[in-house]
């Protein structure tokens, strides 16, 4: 009987400390949420070097939330060492009122110091590093009118700003990350979440990266509620060929001009650069094949499941959330909408010769944007191929964002 | 209203400041690249001229070589073929670079292959 009353009591501490007595109804609805985006990045593939990272932090934390806890401090008394077995002549002591206490150290969890580098921003720069070595800016060099579309496109993140702040629920630092969506470009918006409102990062980062997923869906019926059938169909001429001088000489003189007149937007815009520089030069390649792959590998891991993580039940479920939700997706939408309408004036002014669909493209969502006015031209036109054209805004995108990123911080950051 | 205040002006200089770096990048970009064209192409015509002249050169000093190694080959030394070889190789080694064969002498042989393998190694810098 003893033994049957030993073993219940077991059991019963088992229990309590199990998952099942200790976690919310909000961490299993959180659970249940990170399963339909591990869905989406497995069976859809939307984004799946990042959402599945994402939505697995979101899972890991919402089960067993010590994962992101803090390192804390604990002062105990010999008698409350020796009964835990621990060695006092190894920790350090505390004298306060007359009596010692022994600092014994709890260490944070695993995903609280890979969150460090979030919290720090030195995650978002070390990914456009890697987006650097990838991109070719050699349609912007060959087309730099394409930059105007890359601009058009930011007018989204400054008209939902107005529209957060207007709600009234954000304060003007939390509104300025809530817009930074519409760059639809993760890494931007992750670097000004940390610094304006880091308790929102969890939703933004999921908003952004949910809607750079889901491009494909999104943009198509914009563009094509945006032109007409004669708009769609345009063919852009050929680019010209750019020489090697001309692509080596193009980071070097953004990073300059776009540091000197915006330094907030310099950690971003320096790295992507530098990694264009690395690739343009052709003389560092073990580097540049390293940055592209094996770094922006391992960033991008650490980086999907510590902002997966910061997705808590209690964080994720509010009111706030659901606004961030549905203004991040009218930041996208209209950002979509405004370099479409951008690339309709630059249809008018040119007589016909630009495409308006490259306009889309230059939102970030680099090049996944770029596709998609591709797709949505080639159906009106089969022989019609606007990838490259496209290509020019795409990459504008990602500079332009990240200098009305540098713009938000330099007047909301004070 | 202080908040609205805030984001107006945040959108105006959003607006601003966004534009005036885009545009003057356009602006760079464009000047910038056209220089480039212009110094390049105004480089690839030098360089084709250079290369027609070198070409002729060429054509030159084969000539020449040749007809100078006939003249030492008349004083029975050493033979027009071996001098043939000579020019040849001569010529795949200068290319397109100006030169000329003023003579062709027998080497005399001082030291054996061993004994200069031994030199250059004991000569050899670090």
């Amino acid at each position: 009987m003893e033994i049957l009353t030993q073993l219940w009591q077991i059991i019963c501490h088992l229990f309590e400390e199990s998952g099942f007595s200790k976690l919310s109804w909000e961490n299993y609805v959180m659970v249940g949420i990170s399963f339909v985006l591990m869905y989406l990045a497995i069976k859809k593939q939307f984004e799946p070097l990042l959402l599945l990272p994402i939505a697995f932090g979101m899972c890991l934390v919402n089960l067993f939330p010590g994962i992101m806890g803090l390192p804390t401090t604990e002062m105990l008394t010999e008698a409350e060492m020796l009964s835990k077995n621990l060695d006092p002549s190894t920790y350090t002591t505390t004298v306060y009122n007359g009596v010692t206490y022994y600092n014994h150290i709890e260490y944070g969890g695993l995903f609280y110091y890979l969150y460090q580098g979030v919290k720090l921003g030195i995650y978002p720069p070390l990914i456009f590093l890697g987006i650097g070595c990838m991109t070719d800016f050699g349609p912007l060099i060959a087309n730099p009118k394409s930059f105007i579309l890359g601009a058009a496109a930011q007018v989204g993140i400054f008209l939902t700003f107005i529209i957060a702040t207007a709600l009234g629920i954000f304060t003007p630092a939390e509104a300025g990350s809530i817009a930074i969506i519409g760059g639809a470009d993760g890494p931007t918006a992750i670097f000004v979440t940390t610094k304006l409102a880091p308790q929102l990062l969890g939703p933004i980062a999921v908003a952004a990266y949910s809607y750079m997923a889901l491009v494909p869906i999104i943009q198509p019926p914009i563009m094509r509620l945006l032109t007409t059938k004669k708009e769609r169909s345009v063919v852009m001429g050929q680019l010209r060929p750019v020489s090697k001088l001309e692509r080596i000489l193009f980071p070097i003189i953004v990073v300059v001009i776009v540091a000197l007149l915006l330094p907030d937007a310099a950690p971003l815009v320096g790295m992507l650069m530098l990694g264009n520089l690395f690739k343009e030069s052709g003389v560092v390649e073990r580097i540049n094949k390293t940055a592209q792959n094996e770094l922006m590998n391992i960033i991008t891991i650490f980086l999907g499941v510590t902002v997966g993580a910061t997705a808590t039940g209690k964080v994720f479920l509010t009111v706030q959330t659901a606004g961030i939700i549905g203004l991040g997706l009218f930041a996208f939408c209209l950002a979509t909408a405004c370099g479409v309408l951008f690339g309709k004036l630059m249809y008018v002014f040119t007589k016909g010769k630009v495409n308006p669909l490259i306009g889309s493209a230059g939102v970030s969502a680099v090049p996944m944007a770029a596709r998609i006015s591709q797709k949505v031209g080639q159906e009106e036109n089969p022989g019609n191929f606007l990838l490259m054209h496209a290509m020019g805004p795409n990459v504008a995108g990602v500079i332009g964002s990240a200098v009305a990123a540098g713009v938000i911080l330099s007047v909301l950051g004070k | 209203m202080e908040n609205m205040m805030q984001a107006l002006i945040l959108l105006l200089a959003g607006f601003l400041v966004v534009f005036t770096v885009l545009i003057l990048l356009i602006a760079i970009v464009t000047i910038y690249s056209k220089i480039i064209r212009v110094v390049q192409s105004a480089g690839e015509k030098k360089k084709e001229i250079r290369s027609a002249e070198k070409t002729e050169n060429q054509e030159k000093n084969a000539l020449r070589s040749v007809t100078r190694q006939e003249i030492e080959d008349d004083d029975g030394e050493i033979p027009g073929e071996i001098i043939a070889v000579i020019a040849a190789a001569v010529d795949a080694v200068y290319g397109e670079k100006p030169h000329r064969i003023k003579s062709v002498r027998k080497s005399r042989e001082k030291r054996s292959s061993w004994a200069k393998a031994g030199a250059l190694q004991n000569t050899r810098p670090f």
